[in-house]
């Protein structure tokens, strides 16, 4: 263990007096002052935090990604083409030691600068209301939809196969199904105008979700919500009548102990709104209803995106999520520095750099390529679902577990979702990427061939 | 004075093994008969294609004993350092197998007991010397206390301590080569592998690491040295091997392989013309040839003592600072060194740095007694430049077969002596007598 650490605070001064975490250290200390400055989103409090914490949490993590990359990389790569590792692998140090050393050092390295430029851009958050001086409206919008972490309560997709199939034996029976096209596109096809249907409200028409669980921890309850048009009204706005309460007065008219919300509406389209809902709506059993009836003062029918409704409620603070996100962050970075270490294992450095950057981008994208890979896997068949999927598998769903996809709209990182997250990154992915180059490393020859 | 006027004489025949003579330290490592050892050890580079293209190493067996002065000889490329690489595991042999100590030598067990300078110094250049040390010393799982001790004592021995807190990529490559050195002993090694470790070297730097060398040895330490300088092989290895083209030419000993038995040398303090002739009358007697000379001075002392009177007068440098000082832990016998240990595990910081001028003292001091002895050295030394040098060597242990390590340390501080004392004037008297003679040189054999 002696040794391990010896190996790890060597990488780490190397890292420092080489200059490459200092150079990254200024940067990101000029830069995130910088933003907290000039960003100002829409111009309200809200959008001005939102902004702020969107972009300072990607730069700083995607700052700290390269240098992960670079310094773990360099470290072990520096040392067996510079040859200093044969006066470090001929002490009473195992090659597994050796990797295990630089690797503690790397992401030791990177906790510090974590935790350092983290808590810049918490204290820089939470200091932008008084800087600017909000008004008391913005404090509170800032409170309720930004200062917070609430859970979020989505809408399954309905199940629609069942009527998707009677529709195409209906369709063939009489004989109206296209002709060049296969089984599989037109079930496709189908599956999505039925989806839709159940998504959308003509002129005078309702929708009801039901949502199970609610317990709210603070006063007010948020429908999040997006609205699609068929036509896009004159001043791009629709009406919109919200009806929330206990789900069995909705369904079965039966008397409601608590409340119901009932109130009307104007929004734009195409954007995200949320309106608040106070809390003393939901019933105590928590099966809650949200309907939605489409105003006879529009002119057109509303379709509601698969996203495009959530009931959000107070669940932690803000601190407390920034935390997790900043965990978050910290998952991803074991991963990359198990990834440098890797391919430095048995790569040079400018291609082992590149071959970790080709992973870093797949894998920040990681969802969008298993998409795309999903709709080929259709045709390509066996090989792909044997071969090309377990390797994309295989990568890191940096865009899944994306701080700034949670922190921005204030929703809860869940203990629960952090440890998937270090489960399937660190504990799974990175374990073997880390056994894999401990292998190639213990096994290859260190020394260059020189004759 | 006395010096200038030594007198050599060379004569015919017979030379007497000498230097096994060599007073040995503890052995209590020497369970193994072989230090080193490798069976048909063979390294094939082969090209992309899995051809075999060149045999660096080709079945070699090489058996270094446990603590001998083992020198492995080769010119460039015959396959020396790859030796090292595979006995050291850096390399993976095609065929064969290595052993080192006994075991394995990617065997953290095996590597505690090893010293390896490779033939560069590849140092981290951002670390300063006194940090890389440390960074050797923690891989050995040194305590810190040691590890202080034992690191003051090696700046101060390779004559860095002034440069100690510089970056190692700023310094010159003999200084590079010195704190290469200081990182191999480190661990106080029963194994030294040293890879040239004269190159870059000034002659101070030289002439101190063939001091250490003996005095490892003399400890009963084993030391592996690759190396193409044949002047520092000759002058410390007890056994050879030569490479070339990966396979052993040929090996042995080098009194054995060296010694000219057909001649015989005497060496004498200034005497008589008279008795010269007397002597060469003798030897006439005895139907061989006789020739008179005075000896020369070795460039290297020469050297060292000019070095050495500049660092008397205290001249700045921005260099290594030569010192002919050896750690106290690597000449102190293994008993002694535990005690130490012990012992410096109380307050130490003090008192490490309070050791080195004891021990300084106690060499100039031990210095007086013994200018028989000096002398004597002083007077079988320049044998080596006028006769062939390895018959030289020989004769001068000859001459004083129990003190010869201990002496060289002090060559120099008599050296700076006589500069003080007006030892330049000497040095030109000498030359101006050697001259008659050297004209006769050519007639040696």
């Amino acid at each position: 263990m002696r040794s391990i650490w010896a190996v790890a605070i060597n990488t780490i001064k190397q890292a420092l007096r080489i200059k490459v975490a200092v150079v990254f250290t200024i940067l990101l200390f000029v830069l995130l002052p910088a933003l907290g400055i000039t960003t100002t989103g829409d111009e309200t409090l809200k959008g001005r935090l939102q902004t702020f914490v969107s972009y300072a949490l990607s730069l700083m993590s995607f700052l700290l990604c390269i240098l992960t990359i670079i310094v773990s990389i360099y470290s072990v790569t520096s040392d067996i083409e510079q040859r200093q590792i044969y006066t470090v692998i001929t002490k009473p140090i195992r090659r597994f030691q050796f990797i295990m050393g630089k690797l503690l050092g790397v992401i030791t390295l990177n906790a510090i600068l974590l935790v350092l430029f983290s808590s810049i851009i918490y204290t820089i958050t939470i200091y932008i209301p008084r800087f600017i001086k909000a008004s008391e409206d913005e404090l509170i919008e800032a409170n309720n939809q930004f200062f917070t972490a609430r859970a979020s309560l989505t809408v399954p997709e309905v199940d629609v196969t069942q009527e998707v199939a009677a529709k195409y034996t209906e369709l063939n029976q009489r004989g109206e199904l296209p002709a060049d096209m296969p089984r599989d596109e037109v079930i496709a096809q189908l599956t999505k105008q039925a989806q839709l249907a159940k998504r959308a409200a003509g002129v005078g028409q309702d929708l009801l979700w039901e949502f199970n669980n609610v317990k709210p921890l603070a006063d007010s309850i948020f429908i999040r919500f997006k609205y699609d048009v068929s036509v896009n009204p004159p001043d791009s706005q629709v009406w919109g009548r919200w009806f929330v309460g206990d789900y069995q007065f909705f369904r079965y008219g039966t008397e409601s102990k608590t409340p119901i919300y009932d109130e009307v509406h104007k929004h734009s389209v195409r954007t995200f709104h949320e309106i608040e809902v106070p809390a003393e709506v939901v019933p105590e059993h928590g099966h809650l209803a949200v309907a939605f009836l489409n105003d006879p003062l529009n002119s057109v029918a509303i379709i509601f995106p698969p996203d495009g409704l959530e009931v959000l409620y107070k669940a932690d603070s803000f601190t407390g999520n920034f935390i997790r996100a900043v965990l978050l962050v910290l998952c991803r970075l074991i991963f990359l520095a198990c990834l440098g270490v890797l391919a430095a294992s048995f790569l040079s450095f400018p291609v082992a750099v590149l071959f970790c950057f080709v992973i870093f981008f797949t894998a920040s994208f990681s969802g969008f390529v298993i998409e795309s890979f999903g709709f080929l896997s259709e045709n390509i068949g066996a090989v792909y679902s044997y071969s090309l999927k377990w390797l994309i598998q295989l990568l890191p769903q940096f865009d899944k577990f994306n701080p700034t996809k949670f922190l921005v709209p204030a929703r809860l990182i869940s203990w629960s979702l952090l440890g998937k997250c270090a489960l399937l990154m660190v504990c799974t992915k990175a374990f073997l990427i880390l056994i894999l180059s401990l292998v190639i490393f213990s096994y290859r020859e260190i020394a260059k061939i020189t004759v | 004075m006395e010096r200038s006027s030594t007198t050599v004489l060379k004569c015919k025949p017979a030379g007497v093994e000498q230097k096994m003579k060599r007073a040995r330290g503890d052995k209590r490592h020497e369970m193994i008969e072989y230090a080193v050892e490798t069976f048909s050890l063979t390294k094939i580079f082969s090209d992309w294609w899995g051809r075999a293209k060149v045999y660096a190493v080709d079945n070699l067996d090489l058996q270094v004993r446990a603590n001998e002065v083992f020198g492995l000889l080769g010119p460039n490329g015959s396959g020396k350092t790859t030796t090292l690489k595979m006995l050291l595991g850096l390399l993976h042999p095609t065929k064969g197998r290595a052993l080192l100590l006994g075991g394995d030598g990617s065997d953290p067990r095996i590597n505690s007991r090893i010293g390896f300078l490779p033939e560069e110094s590849y140092l981290y250049r951002y670390l300063n010397a006194r940090e890389t040390l440390d960074f050797y010393g923690r891989l050995f799982g040194l305590p810190a206390k040691i590890r202080k001790m034992r690191i003051e004592m090696l700046l101060d021995m390779v004559g860095l301590k002034a440069v100690a807190n510089r970056a190692v990529g700023t310094f010159s490559k003999g200084m590079a080569r010195r704190i290469g050195l200081a990182q191999a002993l480190i661990n106080d090694p029963d194994l030294l592998i040293l890879d040239e470790p004269t190159t870059g070297l000034d002659p101070i730097g030289t002439r101190q690491i063939k001091d250490l060398i003996l005095r490892l040895a003399e400890r009963g330490k084993t030391i592996l040295l690759c190396s193409h300088l044949l002047a520092d092989v000759e002058d410390v290895c007890d056994r050879i091997a030569i490479l070339y083209g990966g396979k052993i030419q040929t090996q042995g000993r080098v009194r054995e392989l060296l010694q000219q038995t057909s001649k015989r040398q005497i060496t004498t303090g200034a005497i008589s013309d008279k008795a010269v002739e007397r002597i060469k009358q003798i030897v006439r007697d005895e139907d061989a040839e006789c020739e008179v000379a005075s000896p020369m001075d070795k460039l290297e002392t020469f050297f060292i003592r000019t070095v050495s009177a500049a660092q008397q007068k205290a001249q700045p440098t921005s260099g290594a600072v030569s010192t002919t000082k050896i750690g106290d832990f690597l000449t102190q016998h293994e008993a002694v060194e535990s005690v130490l240990d012990k012992l410096v595990s109380a307050p130490i910081s003090e008192q490490a740095s309070g050791e080195i001028p004891a021990t300084e003292k106690v060499a100039i001091e031990s210095t007086k007694p013994k200018a028989d002895e000096q002398l004597l050295s002083k007077l079988t030394e320049p044998v080596e430049k006028t006769e062939s040098e390895a018959a030289a060597g020989e004769e001068k242990i000859k001459t004083e077969p129990v003190e010869s390590e201990t002496q060289r340390q002090e060559w120099v501080g008599e050296d700076i002596l006589n500069k003080l004392t007006g030892g330049s004037d000497a040095l030109s008297r000498n030359k101006s007598k050697t001259e008659k003679p050297q004209a006769g040189d050519s007639g040696d054999a």
